[in-house]
């Protein structure tokens, strides 16, 4: 059994009389991709700044690629790629220098590495920093991340600033560094890119993990969109069989013009059992929507945590 | 539970790019040699200004008629006693004044730019982020204020004494040598004093503060000292007095004074590492 990744256990961060982590503990395998999404000022960031030894913890303790991250030293961060979730990048030198710059005090990094990692991203290494865009300092920062091929990645809102097809090409990435063995921390509020990358969730609410689950738990206790349609049978007669069956919920009958009928409902725990009791009605169209993340996950923000008192 | 075959992400055929020694010093420089190089400029252009007017001002009985015609308290404030001599010229115009001011302010704006203008704008999260130790980079970036400061001292060396002959200045050469150590010594002790006030509080405009007061305070104390003996106690506070108190373009160096002065930044530097390494970056 290896040590995991990273292990977290009661961290606790207060800036003066606010609380921002309040007892955080959760534990990464080596070679997985673990997504924590939560609202802004949940304490994603607070989170990674303390892995990466920027901010000390109140109390609890981090070990990162076994190894605590208290006071670990140049040698425990030379095997962690990061990029800080609000990203400042400036002055007249080109990417190119500006990589260079962090190659120096950075992991080795293999010739043509960035150059790869440039063209990738679609990224011009020669302009002077300033003058790119948000999203083209979004990639710098993502190179200099991923140029050493570090053990972990620690990613805080990377995909913020990039448009729709470099966020796809951002999460090929990720997946060819878990193919290849490295474990990737990321944080997002963009739900739909967690599903896609990550192996396992944390939901992070006002400085506690509400919920870490797989994406595959996840999914299964999300809320599916079920439509059908049946020819020959009447609202009422498709109502009284729909109404009795587990997990449906929301229920909409229409006519459809004396032909047959049309429902709509929502769909939660199993499917096999539904299916069955379908299988007996005249179906002439049937869509079980995939599982929306998004909705189950915003639940779990909204839910009010019954630990909490105002 | 991948089933690929995982290459290890750090493989040893990875060709390790040979790191460059002192990489945040070096770093310095490439982001300020242009901000270095206007100082040098301004720096050139007193010299180039002043110097070579002193057989028309200094040195004339005109110019002496008038110094003894103002106050004396106004003299003694702007350290014009000696502007007969070229020694006591260049004193006061260059390292007493003009030169004391420039140099200051960039001390100031590199101290209290190198670490809580930094953290300020973000981007000494992401450096400490990487292999690098907080000690080092404070002291990567001390040790650049403090050579980036005698670059500027060499340059006022060099012109001044090159300015000697063609404006008659006749200035002795080694006191030249320990006057711009002093000068040198006097700007890094408030450009430090901003580099940790910067890197306690993350912010750079207390850098510029506390850095600003350090020079201000110390030529007001001087100043306010040279009145009477009744104040001159004031003294003991200015390090502009310990450096230039005894005339050293005339008398040479105080060497404890050097001590002093460059002692003084070596410990706030330290101080500024030490601060660093305990605090919560970018909060």
């Amino acid at each position: 059994m290896t040590a995991p990744a990273i292990e977290a256990v009661d961290l606790y961060k207060t800036f003066g009389h606010s609380t921002a982590l309040d007892g955080v503990s959760f534990s990464v395998a080596p070679g997985t991709v673990f997504g924590m999404i939560g609202p802004n000022g949940a304490g994603k960031t607070t989170t990674m700044r303390i892995l990466l030894d920027i901010i000390r913890p109140s109390s609890g303790r981090a070990r990162v690629l076994d190894t605590d991250a208290r006071n670990a030293g140049p040698a425990l961060r030379r095997r962690i790629g990061y990029l800080p979730g609000d990203l400042i990048l400036q002055g007249r030198i080109s990417g190119r220098r500006l990589l260079t710059q962090y190659v120096d005090i950075s992991g080795p990094v293999r010739p043509g590495r960035i150059d790869e990692l440039a063209e990738r991203l679609r990224v011009d290494l020669d302009r002077p920093v300033r003058k790119l865009s948000k999203g083209n300092k979004q990639k710098l920062g993502i190179i200099q991340a991923f140029m050493h091929e570090p053990a972990l990645l620690v990613l805080d809102e990377p995909t913020s600033g990039l448009d729709p097809l470099m966020r796809q090409e951002f999460l090929a990435m990720v997946k060819e560094s878990k193919a290849a063995g490295q474990c990737v921390f990321l944080s997002s509020h963009v739900i739909s890119e967690i599903q896609q990358a990550a192996d396992e969730v944390a939901i992070l609410r006002n400085g506690r993990i509400v919920r870490v689950a797989t994406v595959e738990d996840l999914r299964g206790t999300a809320v599916r969109h079920l439509r059908l349609r049946v020819a020959g049978t009447g609202a009422g007669d498709l109502r009284s069989r729909l109404q009795t069956l587990p997990g449906l919920d929301n229920l909409k009958i229409t006519d459809d013009d004396g032909r047959g009928a049309a429902a709509s409902a929502t769909l939660a725990g199993a499917i096999a059992p539904i299916l069955a009791a379908l299988a007996v009605l005249p179906l002439t169209d049937l869509v079980l929507e995939e599982p929306d993340l998004e909705e189950s996950v915003l639940s779990l923000y909204t839910a009010p945590n019954s630990e909490e008192q105002s | 539970m991948s089933a690929t075959t995982a290459t290890s992400p750090r493989s040893d055929s990875a060709v390790d790019r040979r790191r460059k020694p002192l990489p945040v010093f070096g770093k310095v420089f490439s982001d300020t040699w242009r901000s270095l190089a206007g100082w040098a400029a301004g720096l050139a252009a007193v010299i180039f200004l002043y110097l070579p007017l002193f057989p028309s001002i200094g040195g004339s009985d005109q110019m002496q008629q008038l110094i003894n015609s103002m106050p004396p308290q106004l003299v003694h404030a702007l350290n014009y006693d000696q502007i007969g001599t070229g020694a006591g010229y260049t004193q006061s115009t260059l390292f007493g004044l003009m030169g004391f001011l420039l140099t200051s302010i960039a001390a100031v704006g590199w101290g209290a730019g190198a670490i809580g203008g930094d953290e300020e704008s973000g981007q000494l999260e992401l450096t400490l982020a990487h292999s690098v130790t907080r000690t080092q980079v404070a002291l990567e970036r001390f040790l650049a204020l403090v050579v980036k400061l005698l670059i500027l001292a060499t340059l006022v060396f060099v012109l001044v004494a090159a300015l000697n002959g063609p404006a008659q200045l006749q200035l002795d050469t080694a006191n030249l040598l320990g006057c711009c150590l002093l000068f040198a010594g006097l700007s890094l002790l408030s450009g430090t004093a901003a580099l940790l006030a910067g890197a306690s509080t993350g912010r750079r405009i207390w850098g510029v503060g506390v850095g600003a007061a350090v020079a201000v305070l110390g030529y007001v104390f001087n100043a306010v000292g040279n009145q009477s003996p009744d104040v001159e106690w004031l003294h003991r506070l200015s390090p502009y007095y310990w450096a230039y108190g005894n005339n050293p373009m005339n008398s040479g160096a105080n060497p404890l004074a050097v001590v002093a002065l460059f002692g003084l930044a070596v410990l706030m530097g330290a101080l500024t590492a030490m601060v660093l390494r305990r605090r919560d970056v970018g909060v």
